[in-house]
């Protein structure tokens, strides 16, 4: 792929602007509280764009684009079965306890219904994973930088994450959050066109309708049996892996995502945070999943859109969108695609970032080392943490050279960790007898749990490293089926040790527990502000999607 | 400066530097079909200006306040 100063001035401008978002934010920013946690002083607007933005990291926007061409239609189940129904139950169930409780954290709501313990564990766990998701995120695109623009590999890694790290150095979690907010808009417009160009270049609608195979064109035939799908899953395995443990696991629960509601200016703002950011999200597989499809019908009708092989020889379809971009973008509009692939990288990067310098600062460093130093200290801390952080990533990003398919590899890291967590979750805000050693035992076994499953199957030549006892029709597969037995595992482990433990009284558990938190009544609220109604109109027109592309 | 904080202006600001980029290359430049970035750069530039617009009222209603 040829640039020019064009498009090299557009990427240069994105770097400035980000870069002075930092700058700019730098003044405002004193506390620890500032740093890590925006006063709680964010727009609702800005709240539910970051919310949304905070997820569309490089792995979704590479890693969805070639899943499409992948798996095809089935794909947009990561979104409409995979995501929306989480993020209305998030927002109408979940967030009055997370906001009302004036937790700083998720682990630090763990503490509060549990203990110290829970808390720590599930601290601890969440760095790992952000770090890991962080490093995946700076492999991608140092990955695409090496493809397409021809840089060194360790050059990119050391250049990207410098970037990254001044503006979430100076401005902290508002800088990572506005920013977030820019490279939504950035993705949105920078691939949109890819995709109408695309599509009037396969011939319409019409065009993917004759050159994609039927196959790969619906969202749930075929799933009677993971032998009739191109993604290899069966609808049980489907629905409760991903609809419901992973999908749950993932937005209710990860601090990543939870954060960006949790700094909203109040509670109806916190509790709408998810549900106004599941209105793109439902149109999101328009820019990220139909790319891949689009690929399809174009290479049965032209030559040079087939997809380069990896180093294993297989297709490599983490190409798809980059293909896609030097095919179809000439100079001028490719600048802005390839910036949309950066600003997709940053906004996962710094994601992960600023959620784990909140909970290591608070959950870990003011819960066991420091307890009572000063808002300056936490704040230094806080920058101190941003730098590890940003080195750990770098580090990470190596290890994640090893995998294929981005969003495969992704899921394995969530089943392990996200998926015990939401038994956890549910039993401790709707079951008042859950105690702290049912919750932490729990989230211990289902996390071995995990691991166990993972080494015991095999898919696509991974996993198996204890013995191959099952074999799974693809890695997709092996994650639902790992994530549900994860929270099965754990969720009969908490209740058990939970019976046969003592309970908190009632008391400490007010604002913490459903049946025990006064319900808040507000009927002046008008439907716009009232999260029910929202969540209700954002199931319909979900609902709406899976019958047009049944 | 307070302006410089509403992020709806540096939204805008961007997206109106890049349409106009845009603008100016698509109409200036000879190679390849060009069509692409002047409705890009159009659709951009009016984005950016619509958030400009939304800053700018979100300032007067602040300073009407005031």
């Amino acid at each position: 792929m040829q640039l020019h100063y064009i498009d090299y001035s557009i990427i240069a401008l994105y770097f400035l602007f980000v870069v002075g978002v930092g700058f700019l934010l730098k003044s405002k920013i004193k506390t620890g509280n500032d740093f890590l946690m925006s006063n709680r002083s964010i727009p609702l607007w800005i709240t539910s764009l970051a919310f949304i933005s905070a997820n569309l990291g490089a792995q979704e926007v590479l890693g969805m684009a070639a899943s499409g061409a992948k798996y095809g239609f089935y794909t947009a189940h990561f979104y409409w079965l995979g995501a929306v129904i989480a993020m209305v139950f998030l927002g109408v169930f979940m967030m009055p306890f997370y906001y009302g409780s004036k937790a700083r954290s998720i682990p630090e709501y763990l503490k509060l219904r549990y203990d110290e313990k829970t808390r720590t564990f599930n601290a601890l766990s969440f760095a790992v994973m952000t770090v890991f998701s962080s490093g995946i995120s700076l492999y991608a695109l140092a990955m695409l930088m090496q493809t397409i623009l021809g840089w060194d590999f360790n050059l990119s890694v050391w250049m990207a994450a410098g970037i990254v790290l001044i503006y979430t150095f100076l401005g902290g979690l508002t800088s990572a959050v506005y920013n977030e907010v820019l490279q939504f808009f950035l993705i949105v417009l920078g691939i949109a066109p890819l995709v109408f160009i695309g599509l009037r270049k396969a011939g319409g609608w019409q065009g993917i309708m004759h050159n994609v195979d039927n196959v790969k064109l619906h969202l749930w035939r075929g799933m009677d049996s993971a032998a009739h799908n191109p993604m290899g899953v069966d609808g049980v395995s489907l629905i409760f892996g991903l609809g419901f443990v992973l999908a749950f696991g993932y937005w209710c629960t990860d601090f990543l995502v939870v954060q960006r509601a949790m700094i909203s200016r109040n509670q109806n703002d916190a509790q709408r945070t998810p549900i106004i950011a599941a209105f793109p999200k439902i149109f999101m597989p328009l820019i990220v999943i139909l790319p891949g499809i689009i690929i399809l019908a174009l290479q049965k009708q032209f030559t040079g859109f087939a997809l380069p092989a990896n180093a294993n020889g297989a297709v490599d379809y983490n190409m798809t969108l980059p293909v896609m971009l030097s095919k179809l973008y000439p100079s001028g509009i490719l600048g802005v695609g390839i910036t949309a692939l950066i600003a997709s990288f940053m906004s996962g990067m710094a994601g992960n970032v600023t959620a784990f310098n909140t909970v290591w600062t608070f959950d870990i460093y003011q819960s066991h080392i420091n307890k009572n130093a000063s808002e300056k200290h936490y704040f230094y801390v806080g920058k101190a943490t941003t730098v590890a952080g940003i080195l750990i990533s770098i580090a990470t990003a190596y290890f994640a050279r090893r995998f294929n398919n981005i969003m495969d590899l992704l899921q394995l890291v969530f089943s392990f960790v996200n998926a015990p967590l939401f038994a956890t979750f549910f039993l401790g805000m709707f079951w008042k007898r859950t105690t702290g050693h049912g919750a932490f035992w729990g989230l211990l076994s289902g996390t071995t749990a995990a691991a166990l499953t993972y080494g015991l199957t095999v898919a696509e030549g991974k996993g198996g490293w204890i013995a191959n006892m099952h074999m799974f029709y693809s890695g997709t597969s092996q994650a639902f089926n790992i994530a549900w037995i994860a929270f099965s595992v754990c969720f009969i482990v908490t209740a058990i040790i939970s019976l046969l433990t003592k309970p908190k009284p009632n008391e400490q558990l007010a604002g913490l527990v459903y049946s025990l938190t006064p319900k808040q009544k507000d009927h002046s609220k008008v439907w716009y502000k009232n999260p029910l109604w929202l969540g209700i109109i954002v199931l319909l027109i979900t609902l709406l999607f899976n019958i047009i592309f049944f | 400066m307070n302006k410089l904080f509403d992020l709806r202006f540096v939204i805008g600001c961007f997206f109106l530097i890049v349409g106009v980029l845009l603008l100016l290359y698509g109409f200036f430049t000879t190679v390849h079909d060009q069509s692409v970035n002047q409705w890009c750069g159009s659709i951009f530039s009016i984005f950016g200006i619509v958030m400009l617009l939304l800053s700018y009222r979100n300032n007067t209603n602040d300073n009407t306040n005031d």
